[in-house]
């Protein structure tokens, strides 16, 4: 959904669910539930940061029509000879694996709509195969919810072939050759061109080609206006292409090292959070307005975690391009603390800060992927983090954390169950990462709104039980 | 799945030298299929013995399910009269919860927790070391049991 009344557009995509088969640790076809706050628990090395990572190649593949690359940090999964699944011992490697996601999508237009209007849900998958070393989609396929209209796209060998369906037939063609260089099924423009002129694709097939003569997979005949144009709507609604440059923001596991001075420069975003310092002196540098209202969060954040009461840009030069420190500082009561570098303060206030600048900046992307954000903070500080997560996660930002904070994830319950956060115990998922013998399973955890986690295999949370039953002495 | 443990008995399920069927409820609580539920009077009850620490921790491991305190106790005002005995508290929770497997040596409250008019729908089940701490075949069935819910629970 998009922003109502900012006169900005956005835009709109909410992920409801993730499916994958032979991808990584995940063997067997199996379907996580995402919600507007996604938490991911489970041991070390059950796949909880490959989740993040097909996440962020789906979108790629979906909204950007670019093939993921499966190298790009924060998540280096390797070629795919890592990535597909690995049976071990006789049943070898998987030859391709395959991802999907359910979500509610809309293309921006110029007049945002009402937060409430919804979006229909739509399918999304990919199958990717080995190219060369790394992983590339070999199949795409987009359908509505119930796969009644479907568009497909799938490169064997040097053919590229085209398949859509609605309930009235299915039709199959081969791309002809002198197409495919538009039409190839990694190429960022295929899709959306060819979905934009499937009646002119289908009308000149038998005149051109032979080997590009649509067929009917089901049904008869060819199939009619109204058929192509169901089609070409769902293809329009839902590839985006062009219009969705933002992509999740994908934040590394351990942030970059606070330094005494920056200087100015890039300020495009990284994993590690390198350009945040920058970021926020050019909203001070800018955008008086801007940064007023940055600073406001940040310190209301500061504040509830106990890691400082003001934060503040202190230039070292006239000008905006010279150098700045960037300073916080804490408060007693009436007294005011001394203002201290970023560099002087504990560890955990610059691991913080990036992702809480992500998070609570205006321009904040549609999903956040976030790898252990309780990094170097103080129990209370996680749990303000929790609450941090409730306040922003929502309809138009999806938020998908990967964490070992039971600070964090108990206080999120807290918050449901006391009302103090806008979401619904729905808008809460909790996945869990159940390690079998030689793959995993994901278990999708709900709330009540009492806060109790709700359908939990025994094995949840087995080692925190048996510690307290140790300590009990029971 | 679900059951409720009165607080009378607590020490026999949390507490040191428990008996061989308080021993084996625990072990269905805390690893195995079970599920316990609790609220209103009944959780400030358990909060006040040994069980406090495990029923923390077994909120955030989904083993302990909490119901709203108000709802429970509401209820618990309108079943006064209806109860034989003084823990119309329990009984509530059991109707607000779902659950219908009790943990207790009370007798008043067996007979309140087996009557149909009070808990149906299935009937309540009741597990007690009244006479008898070990763990014996009924015991065993009743935690082998799968229709220990109101359906939808």
């Amino acid at each position: 959904m998009r922003r109502a009344g900012d006169g900005v557009t956005h835009e709109a995509i909410a992920v409801d669910e993730i499916t994958l088969r032979n991808y990584r640790c995940f063997r067997e076809e199996q379907t996580a539930r995402l919600a507007p706050l996604t938490l991911l628990v489970g041991e070390n090395s059950t796949g909880k940061t490959s989740f993040l990572a097909i996440i962020r190649a789906l979108w790629d593949v979906a909204y950007r029509n670019r093939v993921p690359d499966f190298k790009e940090e924060p998540y280096d999964l390797g070629s795919f000879d890592e990535i597909a699944h690995n049976r071990g011992g006789g049943g070898g490697r998987s030859d391709e694996f395959t991802a999907g996601f359910k979500a509610a999508t809309t293309i921006p237009q110029e007049e945002p709509l009402e937060a409430s209007e919804d979006a229909a849900p739509r399918r999304f998958a990919a199958t990717f195969r080995k190219k060369g070393t790394a992983p590339v989609p070999a199949f795409q396929r987009l359908s509505d919810k119930d796969g009644e209209v479907w568009l497909e796209i799938r490169q064997d060998q040097d053919q590229t072939w085209l398949s859509f369906g609605t309930p009235g037939g299915a039709w199959k063609r081969e791309i002809p050759e002198i197409s495919g260089r538009w039409l190839d099924v990694n190429d960022d423009r295929s899709m959306w061109t060819f979905a934009s002129s499937l009646g002119l694709f289908f009308a000149r097939a038998e005149n051109r080609d032979d080997r590009a003569e649509a067929v009917s997979l089901r049904g008869t005949g060819r199939p009619d206006t109204d058929e192509i144009e169901r089609v070409a709507e769902l293809v329009m609604r839902n590839w985006p292409l062009g219009y969705l440059e933002s992509r999740p923001y994908a934040s590394a596991p351990v942030r970059s090292k606070p330094r005494r001075t920056y200087d100015p420069a890039r300020t495009t975003r990284d994993p590690e959070g390198d350009y945040v310092p920058m970021y926020l002196a050019g909203r001070y540098f800018q955008d008086k307005d801007a940064w007023t209202a940055l600073k406001g969060r940040l310190e209301h954040f500061g504040r509830d975690a106990g890691l400082f009461d003001e934060v503040s840009i202190k230039p070292l030069g006239k000008r905006e391009s010279e150098p700045f420190q960037v300073q916080v500082r804490k408060f007693a009561g009436r007294l005011k603390g001394p203002q201290r570098n970023l560099i002087d303060v504990g560890y955990g206030v610059s691991q913080a800060l990036p992702v809480i600048t992500e998070l609570l900046r205006d321009d904040a992307p549609p999903m956040f992927l976030l790898q252990q954000p309780e990094v170097h903070l103080h129990p209370s500080a996680q749990a303000a983090l929790g609450s941090l997560f409730c306040r922003v996660a929502g309809p138009k930002c999806q938020l998908v954390v990967e964490t070992h904070s039971d600070h964090l994830l108990d206080r999120v319950r807290m918050d449901i169950r006391d009302g103090k956060s806008p979401l619904k115990p729905d808008d809460v998922s909790i996945l869990y990462f159940e390690r079998g013998a030689l793959d995993v399973h994901i278990h999708s955890l709900r709330l009540d709104r009492m806060g109790n986690v709700l359908d939990t295999p025994d094995s949840y949370r087995r080692f925190f039980m048996e510690e307290t039953t140790r300590s009990l002495g029971l | 799945m679900c059951a409720i443990v009165d607080a009378n008995v607590a020490p026999e399920v949390f507490g040191h030298n428990r008996p061989a069927a308080g021993s084996e409820f625990f072990k269905w609580i805390n690893r195995e299929g079970g599920r316990l539920v609790a609220g209103g009077r009944l959780l400030e009850e358990l909060d006040r013995t040994a069980a406090r620490e495990w029923v923390r921790q077994a909120s955030i491991a989904g083993r302990i399910r909490t119901e709203d305190d108000a709802e429970v106790d509401a209820r618990a005002v309108e079943l006064r009269d209806l109860c034989i005995s003084d823990d119309p508290h329990v009984i509530a929770l059991a109707q607000v919860s779902g659950a219908r497997l009790l943990y207790s040596n009370d007798q008043d409250l067996h007979r309140d927790f087996r009557n149909k008019r009070l808990i149906d729908g299935p009937r309540g089940s009741v597990y007690s070391t009244r006479d008898d701490k070990g763990f014996r075949e009924r015991h065993r069935k009743l935690l082998q049991r799968k229709e220990l819910c109101r359906s939808g629970r």
